[in-house]
């Protein structure tokens, strides 16, 4: 039945280690002290009778009295003039924009409490990424600035402008710079206002600085086709896709629109109509994009180059020196590559991840060659994400510490966290004569800044983008800014002498008078739809102009600067991103989506290499490099490539807030230069140092013991028979039931997951999160193993080395090589057993079964026996510990007056004591049948989706009704790759998996 | 000598007594039927133009029957005053006159009968001024007694009756007996003569009430019933709030909103039709009419100091009617108090299921002040839920009615059928 393969889920759980083995008998990994108390306190006390029974008294006398408290009256307080939009209990939803991708702002009676994508939208439509899906709670961070500042007191807004217009009115009259300094400014209003205090004061410089820059994809594209741009990325006309070092899934450019298009050519409806692409992966740390890949290759950065080099010479036929020497199994997967590249010329591409110009030129030259600016590679809608300039902004700081510079303005940028150089950066602001940040709180930069006018957010702000040319996005306010805040763009605009127009006005007109012009559509119908789209026409593939000879002349030469026995690569994380949303607790609290570690960056090292360094899972490593050293935690990681370490970028922060400070540590130090650009590896030195630190990692709790629940194949077995290695049995045979069978005649609510669609990207364990008020229990409790999360995403590693298929354990054992690993990502949430076994033993009927398929969880009613998440095989079920909600133990998460208006007010709060566990989204389900019920209309397919659902961008989770024969669901369930988890058990889940299919070279 | 059997012979006759007493008296409740109608059409005729005890557009009614003793000239008057005064009636003429010739609606469609109760009804309730609220406290007391179930009145009145009869048999033996000792008398030595004294009779009835331990014991298991019974009552009504009336910061009655101005119930609680939340009525809603109802007949010409309530909520000034800016929300006192864990939804009863407002909020129209009038306990939902059948009139319940057809053929279709009783449907 089903694959022989071993999967695990981490090293300790492969290697059995006693600890491993003991922490995961019990349901609990730390035992309840129950003994303790019998024996110490208890049994072998002189008098335990009459302690017990004072304890007994004084706790009945106790409650007794707290329970004689009058019922407290409750107030209700109706509008005073009610919005007629607004009906208490009917949610709103605006359509809005974050990080320029069109979304829709979900209301409650005035409250945003959730974000949603929105799927009419002609750019990305499908999902959110995690950070998107968390920016709620940005909304209600406590830890922002309530008003705003001059020289650190609070101050009023005429004061801090009056202050802010004299400063820069001297450092214009001296004929010094006014620098503005801010991240990637893709908004056209934000723009214009800036141009508005250009007119206003002419030495104004906007300097965009981005804290992991593409500038070197710049400079190659206007050195290779004259073209200054970042370019767009269409993958779903890509056959073949080979990625260097590019983690194109997640964090490179634009993961989430990466996920959406590649994913079309590798989920379930692609495979049913026999296509799917091939995915091969370069690189050094074990990304998301390369536990997706079909086949990886663990190569170390100063090998990427020669990586390049090699599949260019391959496919051109030339011989470039240069070429990848060493690395045996790279040189045959480059061989391998080049021949499927060239095969499908025009369908094919190849991405890197490097920063270097003369890297990016040499990738330029090999699409060119493979005909990828056709379809795939886009320079005409080229990206506006990041137009950060590093050379720009060095040539700041050397101009503020040579005193040119007489003031500058920070929009929204924090270089003294995110630039390498820090200590630099604040002796640069220190010596600018004054200083403004216009920011939400008091960050790093803020903090050195003589002013600061505090900045709303988005969900409290008219604006707009366009992440990319000729798509416009609009973002509307869905509250009144909760604190004494104002938008960028009207601080900007009363610096520039205009304090009358109002945001609205502003972007009103902006759009009216210059995106909107001969378009026919009106600023109403843009303010409904929420985006415009004003796609250039596509036109002839630009031809190559670069110098590819130098190129690879100058890039072979860089890499040998970063050869060494240790390479420390640096990576953007997925969820946690630049940092900049370090307060986020819900961000914090994902698991990384291949370390599973959370609320913390570490050391990854293979565990041979692991071994050689003399380091251990729980120890510390100290790393040098650039001047700079670090003592980080160690984290094992198979797959990673010998001779390198990865850390993640975006932790360390110190001034971010309450949750986020001193969460891990910062890695920005590590980042060097490379021809005037940021360069994200460096040679480094690391030594193992003295400490214990746990990393508070999930990644083996809820252990499943081993059990066959991973079912993969090839996509070669997959064509011969579609339903190869997914288990199904092929004979019949009579089954016995222990339990009644439910009928369900009305509404069957089934789940069907495309483990091939799945990236395990995480944006559904913060919708999640979000739709059912999922608390965060912080990292002391996730070492616990007390985690919240309703749905989790298991990754499995598995081994194939060579021909070698370890199937057994013992086999494993004798692995040499951990750097070749592949992962599956298994989306985990409750199934909804027919026969489940958690509704058996609960002795209170607490957790019952509907007519409709679903496991009910009456929480009113469950009094904490945990016998339900003892016997569930699948470990979903959660336990609150504690009231974290209103415990101030958990303060810094969401236990805050603000963050409580962030609850869905159609699901419980639970308190402590009770179990709970995914719902399916029941709110979801019922409004949806009332919404249909008051129209008088049968439930259609596609009416009711769950909050996972909405937010995968990946489209991997399906739900729905399989009464009805034409669902999507019931479609995709009726596909030859589903299998059901544990089904040999005959619990008889609801969900239905698919088959993981790899396209790997030995089909 | 008195002697225990006649004492306990006595007290059984009371207890019968007062049995037979109280089931004559609510029999004379039915008596007062008319007063009953009389306030039914007093409420609904009346009460826009008079109050018992105030002017309002018409006099005050109060001592009516005293002033016009005729009460033919009454009924006539209050059918059709016009034709009276058109006839030259003097008394109607005068009248007419007093009241600054405010003409009376006619009310021609009310019998002799029907205009006879009214007056009965008025001069009742002029007579005792607290009826009225001895009526509503026994209207709660009433509503309250729903919520003991039938099988428990029929269970206490079952062992009172067998308790009953156990003390009659006792009492016939007892007799026996004592006719016996009477008999043998001469042969029992004589009792001290202190007996016959009056101050030791109490203590000689204890000590033979002590004596006799079957009545001991069924003096104690009365007492342990009757706080059993008790104690069961007040612990299952622990956060049960029926009948609860809390004081409001604006003496607003439905009674003249719903009841006499017939307002509907959707005009101020729309979101019931709509939305989980049936909603209190914003002020501007309030406004949409007491901009111009000031209740000012009431109170003398002055504005009502309620509906200034609401002037001060809106911040709203009558004389120059503009609105300031600097308006307070009203803060009512919720009446209906679910509990966080219990979702309920308004537009799934009233605008799916078409229940009544009324099934679950009793006489909204009738009430003074609002109180909640059901117990709102999951038992009444659930015993809802186990008897209303389900409206098929929906296209959304078509595929349910046919597997119910299949199923349960001719049966009706319940709430509890189609899962209406799983704990997921208001538990979440």
């Amino acid at each position: 039945m089903g694959s022989n393969k071993k999967y695990w889920k981490g090293l300790e759980e492969l290697e059995q280690t006693p600890a491993f083995v003991e922490k995961s008998k019990g349901e609990f990994s730390e035992s309840i002290p129950v003994e303790n108390v019998l024996n110490e306190a208890g049994l072998s006390t002189k008098t335990p009778r009459r302690d017990f029974l004072k304890t007994l008294g004084f706790g009945l006398g106790a409650v007794t009295l707290a329970s004689c408290n009058r019922t407290p009256i409750r107030k209700a307080v109706p509008y005073i003039i009610k919005p007629e939009e607004v009906t208490p209990g009917i949610p709103n939803y605006y359509a809005s924009s974050f990080n320029g991708r069109s979304v829709l702002v979900k209301t409650r009676e005035g409250r945003p409490i959730a974000l949603e994508v929105n799927a009419d939208s002609t750019d990305i439509n499908q999902g959110t990424d995690a950070v998107t899906a968390a920016a709620i709670l940005d909304l209600y961070d406590m830890s922002k600035l309530q008003d705003p500042q001059l020289d650190g007191k609070k101050t009023d807004w005429g004061k801090l402008d009056t202050t802010v217009k004299k400063a820069l009115k001297k450092a214009n009259d001296a004929g010094k710079e006014i620098s503005l300094v801010s991240r990637t400014v893709n908004s056209p209003s934000t723009l214009l206002a800036i141009a508005k205090l250009k007119e206003e004061f002419e030495t104004v410089n906007h300097i965009q600085v981005d804290p992991v820059s593409y500038s070197g994809i710049i400079q190659a594209n206007k050195e290779s086709f004259d073209k200054a741009v970042v370019p767009t990325y269409h993958l779903e006309h890509a056959n073949v896709v080979v990625s260097v070092a590019a983690d194109f899934l997640g964090s490179w450019l634009d993961g989430q629109r990466h996920t959406q298009d590649y994913i079309k050519t590798r989920d379930y409806k692609s495979l049913k109509d026999g296509k799917m692409s091939r995915h091969i992966q370069f690189e050094a740390g074990l990304s998301l994009t390369g536990t997706n890949a079909d086949v990886r290759i663990a190569v170390k950065p100063s090998e990427e180059a020669a990586v390049l080099v090699s599949l260019y010479n391959e496919i051109t036929g030339s011989s470039q020196s240069g070429a990848l020497s060493t690395n045996k199994k790279a040189q045959t997967a480059i061989q391998l590559a080049a021949k499927e590249l060239k095969l499908n010329r025009g369908n094919a591409v190849v991405v890197a991840g490097s920063n270097d110009a003369q890297v990016q030129i040499l990738v330029n030259a090999i699409n060119a060659e493979l005909d990828a600016y056709n379809q795939i590679i886009d320079l005409e809608s080229y990206s506006k994400q990041y137009a950060g300039d590093d050379a720009s902004f060095k040539k700041f700081v050397d101009d503020a510490h040579a005193g040119r510079i007489g003031a500058a303005i920070f929009v929204d940028a924090n270089p003294a966290y995110t630039h390498y150089k820090a200590e630099e950066v604040e002796k640069a602001i220190k010596n600018i004569e004054f200083t403004v940040s216009l920011s939400d709180r008091k960050d790093e930069t803020a903090s050195l800044a003589n002013a600061i006018a505090t900045s709303c957010s988005f969900f409290e702000s008219w604006g707009d983008a366009s992440i990319r040319e000729g798509f416009y996005t609009i973002v509307q306010p869905t509250i009144n800014p909760l604190f004494n805040s104002r938008q960028i763009e009207k601080s900007l605009l009363a610096w520039a002498g205009d304090r009358e127009t109002s945001a609205y006005d502003f972007v009103r007109k902006n759009w009216e008078e210059n995106i909107l012009v001969d378009s026919g559509k009106s600023w109403k119908e843009i303010l409904q739809s929420g985006f415009f789209d004003n796609t250039p026409s596509e036109s002839a593939a630009p031809s190559f102009s670069g110098n590819v000879t130098d190129a690879i002349n100058k890039a072979t030469q860089a890499a040998k600067e970063i050869a060494g026995d240790i390479e420390l690569h640096l990576y953007e994380p997925s969820v946690m991103r630049d940092g900049h949303h370090a307060n986020n607790a819900y961000l914090q609290e994902v698991p990384d989506p291949v370390s599973k570690v959370t609320w913390d960056n570490y050391a990854a090292i293979n565990p041979k290499f692991a071994e050689e360094l003399g380091v251990k899972e729980k120890g510390k490593i100290k790393i040098k490099a650039n001047g700079y050293e670090a003592d980080l935690p160690v984290l094992i990681q198979p797959g990673q490539a010998m001779g390198t370490i990865s850390v993640a970028l975006g932790y360390g922060r110190t001034k971010v807030g309450k949750a986020g400070n001193n969460v891990g540590i910062n890695a920005y130090p590590f980042v060097s230069e490379i021809n005037g650009n940021k360069r994200f590896t460096v040679k480094a030195s690391a030594e193992k140092t003295a400490g214990i630190y746990e990393l508070a990692q999930t990644q083996t709790h809820h252990t499943i013991e081993g059990r066959n629940i991973i079912r993969e194949t090839n996509f070669q077995k997959y064509l011969e028979d579609p339903s190869s290695e997914s288990g199904q049995f092929k004979d019949e045979h009579k089954t016995y039931d222990l339990w009644n069978k439910y009928e369900s005649p009305g509404h069957k609510w089934v789940m069907a997951i495309d483990l091939n669609a799945c990236t395990g990207c995480g944006s559904c364990i913060v919708a999640c999160n979000v739709e059912n008020n999922v608390p965060v229990v912080g990292r002391d409790e996730v070492r616990r193993r007390r985690e919240m999360h309703w749905i989790r995403i298991d990754r499995y590693y598995t081994i194939e080395e060579d021909d070698k298929k370890y199937t057994k354990e013992h086999d494993i054992k004798n692995v040499e090589d951990f750097e070749n690993v592949s992962v599956v990502h298994q989306p985990m949430l409750c199934q909804h057993c027919d026969h489940a076994p958690c509704e058996t033993v609960c002795p209170v009927l607490a957790t019952v079964h509907s007519s409709e398929g679903l496991n009910h969880m009456a929480y009113n009613r469950c009094f904490g026996t945990r016998y339900c998440a003892n016997n569930c095989p699948y470990k979903v079920r959660r336990f609150n510990w504690f009231n974290y909600w209103n415990d101030s133990r958990f303060d810094n998460y969401l236990n805050n007056e603000f963050s409580q208006l962030m609850l869905n007010p159609d699901v419980t709060a639970r308190s402590r004591g009770v179990m709970e566990k995914c719902s399916m989204c029941i709110q979801r389900i019922q409004a949806g049948k009332l919404e249909a019920k008051m129209e008088n209309r049968k439930l259609e397919d596609g009416d009711i989706k769950t909050a996972c659902q909405v937010a995968c961008p990946a489209n991997a989770i399906v739900f729905g009704d399989l009464n009805d024969p034409n669902s999507e669901v019931s479609k995709a369930l009726r596909n030859e790759r589903v299998y059901y988890v544990l089904e040999e058990i005959n619990v008889q889940p609801n969900i239905g998996y698919m088959t993981k299919v790899r396209n790997t070279f030995e089909a | 000598m008195r002697n225990i059997s006649s004492i306990i012979g006595g007290f059984v006759r009371t207890v019968s007594l007062c049995l037979i007493l109280s089931l004559s008296l609510s029999v004379s409740v039915f008596a007062q039927d008319d007063i009953k109608e009389g306030e039914t059409l007093y409420k609904s005729k009346c009460t826009s133009c008079h109050a018992l005890d105030r002017h309002l557009v018409g006099p005050a009614l109060e001592g009516m029957s005293e002033r016009h003793p005729d009460e033919e000239w009454l009924v006539s008057w209050i059918r059709n005053s016009q034709q009276l005064i058109q006839d030259g009636d003097e008394v109607a003429v005068q009248l007419f006159e007093e009241n600054n010739r405010m003409v009376m609606t006619a009310f021609t469609d009310l019998s002799d009968e029907q205009i006879k109760n009214i007056i009965a009804y008025v001069d009742a309730e002029t007579a005792g001024g607290g009826d009225e609220e001895q009526g509503d406290a026994s209207q709660i007391a009433a509503s309250q007694d729903k919520g003991i179930s039938p099988w428990m009145i029929i269970g206490v009145i079952a062992i009172a009756a067998v308790a009953i009869a156990i003390v009659l048999v006792l009492n016939r033996a007892i007799q026996t007996l004592e006719k016996l000792v009477e008999a043998n008398k001469d042969a029992i030595a004589e009792a001290a003569e202190e007996e016959s004294d009056r101050e030791n009779r109490f203590l000689v009835f204890a000590k033979a009430f002590v004596k006799n331990k079957k009545l001991v014991f069924f003096f104690v298991l009365m007492v342990v019933a009757i706080l059993g019974v008790v104690g069961w009552k007040v612990m299952w009504n622990v956060g049960v709030h029926e009948g609860y009336m809390p004081v409001q910061p604006i003496k607003f009655s439905h009674q003249i909103h719903a009841g006499v101005n017939q307002i509907d119930c959707q005009y101020c609680h729309g979101g019931a039709y709509e939305s989980r939340n049936a909603s209190i009525p914003s002020a501007n809603v309030c406004m949409n009419c007491h901009t111009t109802i000031t209740g000012a007949d009431h109170y003398d010409g002055s504005l009502s100091p309620e509906i200034a309530k609401i002037y001060k909520a809106v911040d709203y000034d009558p004389d120059t009617r503009e609105y300031g800016d600097n308006p307070k929300p009203i803060e009512w006192v919720r009446v209906h108090n679910l509990p966080d864990f219990a979702y309920f939804n308004h537009s799934q009863h009233v605008s799916v299921a078409n229940v009544d407002c009324e099934t679950c909020h009793g006489p909204v129209e009738a009430m003074e002040e609002m109180y909640q009038y059901s117990p709102l306990t999951m038992k009444w939902c659930v015993e809802c839920h186990q008897e209303t059948s389900v409206d098929m009139d929906n296209e959304y319940y078509d595929q349910l009615i046919e597997a119910h057809e299949k199923l349960k053929k001719g049966e009706k279709m319940t709430a509890a059928m189609i899962g209406g009783l799983e704990c997921g449907k208001c538990h979440y």
